[in-house]
């Protein structure tokens, strides 16, 4: 008996160990000979081990969602303890005499571990079910059913089927067995078989033997099948996952690579040869959670668009085009390559998504959605010359004034006319320490000029010597970038970093999250090196340092402020704290909206969405201003200009202009700032 | 059967961009940047999807200036194979304009001419008609929607408040509409493409006949009451409020 199931267990394993290396190996061809796309990975190992540590083994990033991430975590930490326990278990079921793990303390700890974490996952399991099949957690709806299930099964049996041995070990049965699993380890390391062994009635003999190596084979059958059904499941992020959290690119999440137009003869991503290896990872990794589409402001707001579904559905063409090219030869990409876009990614979905990032943000296995989604829009904008019909005037209005709405450019620094202001496109003073960078909306829009008027404003109050760029300021490109039309966003900031260098600019503080942005990670990587700030940052400074002093609120009562936060300031560039502090100084009649600070909900205006129109769903701004609502506040907060445009749009269309108004940080500030 | 097809393009100052003197009333156009005006880039889009289904030779004409050569590197991101820039274009003169393009095209060998049905700084709507004379083919105007079937052209035609159908043998010339088609934005590899292809430019060789005399081309004053209203919440009654008041 002995010597069969050795045999047997040898065989099984070695049976799994190669179907889950075969299919390892076919995933990692496709991720290493497919993708053309060249990545940075200048990362410091330290960096990647930190990550590794945060995000891996303490699942920190699953937290976000707090009750499947504890069960996610347990589920994982039981995991880790019990593959000791299975190593044991098929090293002695092979050769009987073998310990891989000597006797010991460290052993009978494991095993201590093994034994009370075998109770924590069938828990887990159990409320996994009732997540899925009976409370029936939305995100989980229709996605893989059968392979959820059939995984918790095999989990599950795995389990109760060691408790059971556990049981019988402590019955005797096991005793005479040389091979057995657990046996030397002492009774009260392992309380809990000890408690299920108490529950039933002792067994021995010839029947408690076979019901042993019944139990002993199930045990076994199912982990093989789980080791073989990994790498081709969703599990197989068991395995992609942690690999792909340690090869964790350099740059930011959601940072739109640079295209080299003379150099590079593919623009986009048309198919799966134009992502790069470590997209395929991304793909490999995704456990179809859905914590990104449910943080997705257009799903949220019934568009069609779904990360998750993006995600999963290059996977499913990368493993269905992998193999057809694997037999064909690598060199017949032309032939067996198909565009994604279109099927099975529908175009406008691609362009609902306002890359709030609200899905990087969420994804515990560090995905970033928004660098495809770009990325298959410069496909469509860059070789076809496809975009809304919105978005083509806008390219046209940015290429023509510099703006995205047709406005004469000599006129852009008008709004400072009277305010005795330098504006260098008519002084050519270069005597300023620091350049306001006023952006397209706040020169323009009428309301929003009121933002560039209250930051003037308060920069004199501070005593602050600085300048505008007047005319010679131009869109930095953000909107073009985010559309995909790299090659314009391109021309924009080569103009633009000409101009800043021309004036000697070191430092820039600006009133817009989207030039910000730009201004300190785009055309940083365009070789531009300035000390950017926002101007959250910035009052935050000038109030602690003294520099300004603001007036307590007086009606506090009546009044009720909420905070809105701009997604390019927040996920993108973690300021979340700064206004709120600000706001804090001058009144304690504060309260956050539901879905706040790295959750915030976008007002449905990045990505270029601004300028195209919003026909599907609800809008976003509007479940915005609801939230806003629902705090009873009168005043939104916000600290940019898109967002302004976006609720305060909202709040007029709602007739909620009575009760409600939305106010810059800047405005707020201003109003407030003590004479002296 | 692939086609030839000249399509005539206008280079205009950005009319957004265009200020007048305030006390002279005088019209500053010096300075201001230059653009393919809009319908030529119908009249572009056209042409390159009649080529794109037919096959053929989209060839671009300007008749402008010296500066509105570069503007042919928009033309031909946009699709256009060829073109020439023809200089010497001084007052809006569209007996002029004609006769020094339609020379040029005489020493071509075409199967369509097309064009905008106007264009935005002069609006005279002259040239298709006066080309469509010169060299004795048919006009068919105001295209909605343009196809070829063997050597015949037939367009749907936009008048005031009626569509019909016209057809003609070709060769011919149509004028194209806004409504005609969405002009495209052009494909990167076009534009830099666009880049490296050659301009061709020729000073025209007919004379201004200066038939045609401006008298005055003046902004008419405009006075400003320079009343802002800044409580936007109370925008439109204050405004009716003060309009009402004005009208008095
Ligand atoms: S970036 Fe925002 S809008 Fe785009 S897919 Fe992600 S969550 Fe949705
Ligand atoms: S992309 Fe990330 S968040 Fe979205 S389903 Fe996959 S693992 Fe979950």
């Amino acid at each position: 008996m002995m010597y069969l199931s050795s045999i047997l267990l040898l065989a099984g394993l070695l049976a799994a160990a190669a179907s889950f290396f075969y299919t390892l190996y076919s995933i990692f061809w496709n991720a290493l000979r497919i993708p053309e796309k060249k990545i940075k990975m200048g990362l410091s190992i330290g960096r990647r081990i930190y990550l590794t540590i945060r995000n891996v083994l303490l699942q920190g990033k699953l937290f976000k969602d707090s009750s499947g991430g504890i069960m996610h975590a347990l589920m994982f930490w039981g995991f880790v303890a019990f593959a000791g326990y299975s190593a044991t278990f098929f090293a002695r079921g092979i050769v009987p005499s073998y310990q891989l793990i000597p006797a010991g303390l460290f052993k009978d700890v494991l095993f201590l571990t093994v034994d009370i974490f075998a109770l924590i996952v069938i828990v887990d399991v159990g409320y996994a079910v009732l997540r899925r099949w009976v409370i029936k957690v939305p995100r989980y709806q229709g996605y893989n059913g059968f392979e959820a299930s059939f995984i918790l099964f095999l989990v599950a049996t795995l389990m109760v089927t060691y408790y059971a041995l556990g049981v019988l070990r402590l019955d005797g049965v096991s005793a005479g067995i040389t091979g057995a699993i657990m046996e030397g380890i002492p009774a009260s390391y392992t309380p809990i078989s000890g408690f299920f062994a108490s529950l039933f009635p002792g067994i021995s003999g010839s029947s408690g033997l076979d019901l042993y190596w019944i139990l002993y084979g199930i045990h076994a059958i199912d982990f093989i099948v789980f080791l073989a059904y990994i790498p081709t499941s969703k599990h197989l992020h068991l395995v992609a996952a942690p690999l792909n959290v340690l090869l964790s690119k350099d740059t930011k999440p959601a940072q739109i690579s640079l295209i080299d137009f003379e150099q590079q003869k593919r623009f986009g991503a048309t198919d799966i040869r134009d992502f790069s290896w470590k997209d395929y990872m991304d793909f490999y990794s995704c456990t179809e959670c859905g914590r990104c589409t449910y943080n997705c402001p257009a799903f949220l707001t019934g568009k069609t668009l779904s990360p998750r579904d993006i995600i999963w559905d290059l996977r499913k063409v990368v493993m269905e085009e992998g193999p057809k090219l694997r037999h064909a030869g690598i060199e017949e990409k032309d032939k067996i390559l198909t565009p994604v876009i279109g099927e099975p990614i529908s175009e406008e979905d691609l362009w609902s998504c306002t890359t709030c990032m609200a899905c990087v943000e969420q994804c515990p296995v560090m995905i970033d959605h928004v660098e495809k989604i770009v990325d298959m829009r410069r496909s469509l904008v860059l070789n076809q010359g496809k975009a809304p019909k919105e978005t083509i005037e806008t390219y046209t209005n940015m290429e023509m004034y510099g703006s995205p709405w047709i406005n004469d450019p000599s006129t852009r620094g008008d709004w400072a006319k009277d305010l005795n202001v330098n504006i260098l496109s008519e002084s050519q003073n270069d005597d300023f320490d620091i350049l306001y960078w006023v952006g397209c909306v706040a020169s323009y829009d009428r309301r929003n000029q009121d933002i560039a008027k209250s930051i003037v404003k308060i920069l004199q109050k501070a005593g602050v010597r600085f300048a505008i760029l007047g005319s010679e300021e131009k869109c930095t490109g953000d909107p073009a970038k985010r559309t995909g039309n790299e090659y314009l966003a391109q021309n924009l900031a080569t103009a633009n970093i000409e101009t800043l260098n021309r004036h000697k600019v070191h430092k820039v503080i600006t009133g817009c999250p989207h030039c910000f942005n730009s201004l300190k990670n785009d055309y940083k990587e365009m070789g531009l090196e300035m000390d950017v700030i926002h101007h959250t940052e910035f009052i935050n400074q000038l109030i602690s340092l003294g520099k300004i002093d603001l007036k307590a609120l007086e009606s506090d009562d009546k009044e009720k402020f909420t905070y809105h936060d701009s997604c390019y300031l927040g996920r993108y560039n973690k300021i979340y704290e700064e206004p709120r502090t600000i706001i804090k100084t001058v009144t304690s009649n504060f309260e956050e909206m539901e879905m706040n600070k790295s959750k915030g909900l976008c007002c449905g205006a990045g990505g270029g969405r601004l300028w195209m129109n919003e026909n599907v769903g609800t809008k976003i701004s509007h479940k915005r201003m609801e939230m806003a609502d629902k705090v009873n506040a009168t005043t939104v907060v916000t600290a940019c200009p898109y967002c302004m445009i976006m609720l305060d749009d909202a709040r007029r269309v709602m007739g909620k202009d009575e009760k409600m108004q939305i106010s810059d940080i800047s405005e707020f500030v201003a109003s407030r700032l003590v004479q002296n | 059967m692939p086609l030839n097809i000249i399509v005539l393009i206008k280079v205009i100052p950005d009319l957004e961009q265009i200020k007048a003197n305030a006390s002279t009333g005088e019209v500053q156009t010096d300075r201001i940047p230059l653009r393919l005006e809009t319908l030529s880039e119908n009249a572009i889009e056209a042409a390159v999807q009649l080529r794109e289904k037919h096959g053929g030779k989209v060839f671009g004409l300007i008749f402008g200036k010296q500066e509105s050569a570069p503007l042919m590197k928009k033309a031909y991101a946009m699709g256009v194979d060829e073109g020439t820039v023809l200089t010497g274009y001084g007052e809006n003169n569209p007996m002029h304009t004609a006769e020094v393009l339609c020379q040029k095209i005489r020493t071509m060998q075409f199967d369509l001419i097309i064009s905008g049905n106007q264009s935005a700084d002069t609006y005279t709507g002259l040239l298709p008609g006066i080309i469509s004379s010169k060299l004795n083919i048919n006009l068919l105007s105001n295209a909605l929607t343009l196809s070829i079937d063997q050597a015949t052209i037939t367009v749907r035609s936009s008048l005031d408040r009626k569509i019909q159908n016209l057809s003609s043998q070709l060769p011919a010339i149509v004028s194209v509409t806004q409504e005609t088609n969405q002009p495209r934005l052009p494909p990167v590899m076009q534009i830099m493409a666009a880049g490296r292809k050659q301009i061709v430019t020729e000073a025209a060789q007919v004379a201004d006949t200066a038939n045609v005399k401006r008298i005055s081309n003046k902004a008419p004053k405009s006075e400003r009451r320079k009343q802002l209203f800044e409580k936007t919440d109370e925008g439109i009654v204050a405004i009716v409020k003060a309009i009402k008041e004005e009208i008095r």
